[in-house]
């Protein structure tokens, strides 16, 4: 908890005649992260390559490349499929000898003949294009070529055209432009190219075809209809192919993935021609049983051995170790930044704070509840690891909205206290919350009809509120800044950053005592009454002073560039108002929705049960659905998007560097396949 | 011209409106500052992470830096009004 999982660093020593079984040991595990070995004469790998690919590689490519075509053909993605069950190695080493070569070849051909007849309907339309500007002509287009004396022009005009010589025209008038056919003595030939010219003339090549355009357009598009027809019957069978093969490629795939993962691993050891070394990290709590089951499967004939690591200078890669509630957060912290493995790991502070943050400026019943069930459908959906920690943490933050929902006492912008009364009135049963109106400050505006009564959102105590968590919240941020520096920094530099965040936090307070010795705030203390000590000072000014003094000497001493940067301290505090703000604003739109929609729609239309009654009830509704639909979106995307941005800019920016090393164990999470 | 004699009604009833508007100029003022600012971040930072999608929390942090202004803005139109 709040920090990364202990590393070991382990040293694999064996003849190369051991690789095989220790290779598919390792994998197995999953535990092992590989240093790569790169050949630059490294202190103590004198004399050492880097290895060759182990037997069967090769093949193994081959054969995924091809599995991996015939899926492209059927669009399996292997995340996207359901593991219905484990396939063992031999039942799929003798599914892929007998089966597979058949189902290539079959859908090969397939794809062949689809590829085929796909080429032929786009030759027809192709063709049919071309005919498309002799249809209005009732024409055998046999008789449009091949003459001796005379030339046969076709094609676009812009405007009319007027010839000299003795010819033969038809036009057909277009929207833009019309389509003329002339026929004239091939001796004038030179003369009315010359006259078409300036009718800005698109000459259009005449189609080789028997008959007249018309009929050969039917034609043409029976043919499509035919192909098309074709096209469907092979992607029927490529379905019924797909529906019964699917877990056997998916599983094939990882066969062969994990076949060449393994069988590449000794690219990435050194070794010499009689033995290997490989090198990497695996968590500490784990080592003596890798080293165990490596000693079994090669009797004894296998040397590990376990390193010092330097935890500040060594590449140590990091795993996260938390608690399993806050695990599917860890994606919010990669999207940020991976911690380094001496720094303190947040997870854990964002997996509780987010979901608040978020419940606190969405804080409805109704969209609390909407939330949880999209969550809840959307979760069979979402098939990758990402999808899944994603709505786990949605699903989180909508059960804080329906908490803070009933703690603001609002549902879709009405009290839910009413609402329940409405429902309850159904059944005539007694509201048991009638007279409830919020356990903590509310936030209902004093906006339309429905919202008769009441006293108003309590917006300063909100706001105070909000400043009060943003306080504490980077106090919290500079406190861990000072034990990351402790842990990270050396020497005379290590005294100075950790009272740099101190002086951050003394500055911060100061200023907080100086306002509250000068000005009387709701739900703060007030210093005003402390006793003058001396020169108009009061004791609260006093201390302020000293504070601020202090910590602005503390950070100075670290980087004098460090004090153009004080006013952020003021800008972070309140950015934190946004908690009450953006909650606030959603709170309105609400409200508003439901004013428009019910106060002047749906209840004068309930008033008057005519048609002009009923469509009018139609149109709230409308404007209900559609306005409350928006403002989830609003609300989820705000929520979200204010809630991570509060961590990612006000809090981690305290204490936090990130930029450590994925931790990356050799091996696969096998979903189709089993040993 | 007549003399407009103000009422003590007709001062509190523009001095509310007053409010209105100082509290629409906050929000509408700060939102097209945010805005600005956003706009030259933003594409920036959309280039960024289609050159390389690992910085995209990074890129979301600097988008979102000028937030900070309109929710100035709204909390200023908030206790302006209430």
């Amino acid at each position: 908890m709040l920090a990364p999982k202990p590393m070991s660093r382990l040293l694999i020593v064996a003849s190369r005649d051991q690789a095989v079984p220790i290779v598919s040991e390792l994998y197995r595990e999953n535990l092992f992260h590989i240093e790569d070995f790169v050949d630059q004469g490294q202190e103590g790998y004198e004399g050492f390559k880097i290895g060759t690919p182990l037997e069967g590689a090769t093949e193994a490519s081959t054969e995924l490349v091809k599995v991996r075509a015939i899926e492209n053909v059927f669009a399996i993605h292997g995340e996207d499929v359901d593991a219905k069950q484990k396939l063992s190695l031999p039942q799929i080493r003798s599914q892929i000898e007998k089966d597979l070569p058949g189902i290539e070849k079959e859908v090969e051909g397939l794809a062949g003949v689809r590829s085929k007849l796909d080429a032929k309907t786009k030759e027809y339309e192709q063709k049919i294009q071309e005919l498309a500007p002799f249809v209005e002509i009732p024409v055998d287009l046999t008789l449009l070529r091949g003459f001796r004396f005379f030339s046969v022009f076709a094609g676009y005009v812009n405007r009319d055209v007027s010839i000299t010589v003795p010819h033969e025209m038809q036009v057909v008038k277009g929207k833009e432009r019309s389509f003329a056919l002339v026929v004239v003595p091939e001796k004038n030939r030179a003369e009315v190219e010359r006259q078409l010219q300036e009718a800005q003339f698109q000459a259009v090549t005449i189609p080789e075809e028997t008959g007249t355009a018309q009929a050969r357009t039917v034609y043409y598009t029976e043919q499509i209809v035919s192909v098309n027809k074709e096209i469907d019957a092979i992607n029927e069978k490529l379905a019924k192919i797909k529906e019964t093969h699917t877990d056997l490629l998916v599983a094939c795939e990882e066969a062969f993935r994990a076949k060449i993962e393994q069988t590449e691993a000794p690219l990435r050891f050194a070794t010499t021609s009689k033995v290997f070394v490989a090198e990497g990290w695996m968590p500490a709590d784990r080592t003596q049983e890798l080293s165990a089951a490596l000693d079994k499967v090669t009797g004894g004939k296998v040397f590990v051995s376990e390193l010092p690591v330097d935890p500040v200078n060594d590449p140590v890669p990091v795993e996260f170790n938390n608690p399993s509630f806050a695990k599917p957060t860890q994606m919010l912290m990669d999207i940020y930044s991976r911690p380094k493995y001496t720094e303190v790991d947040p997870t854990l502070m964002l997996a509780i704070v987010f979901p608040i943050f978020f419940g606190m400026i969405l804080g409805d019943v109704g969209y609390g509840l909407l939330l949880l069930i999209m969550c809840l459908a959307l979760r069979t959906v979402f098939k990758g690891d990402d999808g899944r920690q994603f709505i786990t943490v949605l699903r989180n933050a909508s059960i804080s909205t329906i908490i803070f929902g009933l703690l603001f006492n609002e549902f879709l912008g009405f009290k839910f206290s009413q609402v329940v009364g409405w429902i309850l009135g159904i059944g005539h049963v007694v509201n048991p919350i009638e007279h409830y109106e919020s356990l903590i400050y509310s936030r209902h505006l004093l906006i339309g009809a429905t919202e008769a009564g009441g006293h108003g959102p309590a917006i300063a105590e909100l706001m105070i509120v909000s400043i009060w968590i943003g306080i504490l919240h980077i106090t919290l941020g500079r406190a861990l800044g000072m034990i990351n520096h402790a842990r990270q920094d050396h020497g005379e530099h290590r005294m100075k950053c950790v009272l740099a965040n101190f002086g951050w936090i003394t500055v911060m307070w100061g200023i907080i005592i100086a306002i509250w010795s000068m000005f009387a705030m709701p739900l703060m203390p007030d210093l005003r009454g402390l006793p003058v000590v001396v020169s108009g000072l009061s004791l609260g000014l006093i201390v302020a002073i000293v504070f601020i003094v202090m910590g602005v000497i503390f950070i100075a001493r670290d980087s004098p560039l460090e004090i153009v940067e004080l006013p952020t301290i003021i800008s972070h505090v309140l950015s934190y108002a946004r908690l009450m703000a953006v909650g606030l604003s959603s709170v309105a739109i609400a409200m508003v929705v439901n004013y428009l929609s019910i106060g002047m729609f749906i209840g004068p239309g309930l008033e008057n049960l005519s048609i002009v009654g009923i469509v009018m009830i139609i149109v709230g509704a409308v404007i209900f659905l559609l306005g409350h639909a928006l403002n989830l979106a609003l609300g989820i995307l705000g929520g979200g998007l204010h809630s991570i941005r509060l961590h990612y800019v006000e809090f981690f920016t305290k204490f936090y560097k990130g930029g450590g090393r994925k931790y990356i164990p050799f091996g696969m999470k096998r979903r189709f396949t089993e040993d | 011209m007549a003399d407009v004699v103000m009422t003590l009604e007709m001062v509190q009833a523009s001095q509310v409106g007053m409010k209105a508007i100082g509290a629409g100029l906050a929000v509408g003022l700060t939102g097209l500052g945010t805005g600005v600012a956003e706009m030259g971040i933003g594409s920036a930072a959309v280039g960024a992470v289609a050159e390389n999608k690992d910085i995209f929390g990074l890129a979301l942090l600097f988008t979102v830096i000028p937030e900070t202004i309109v929710i100035f803005g709204l909390v200023v139109a908030l206790l302006l009004l209430f």
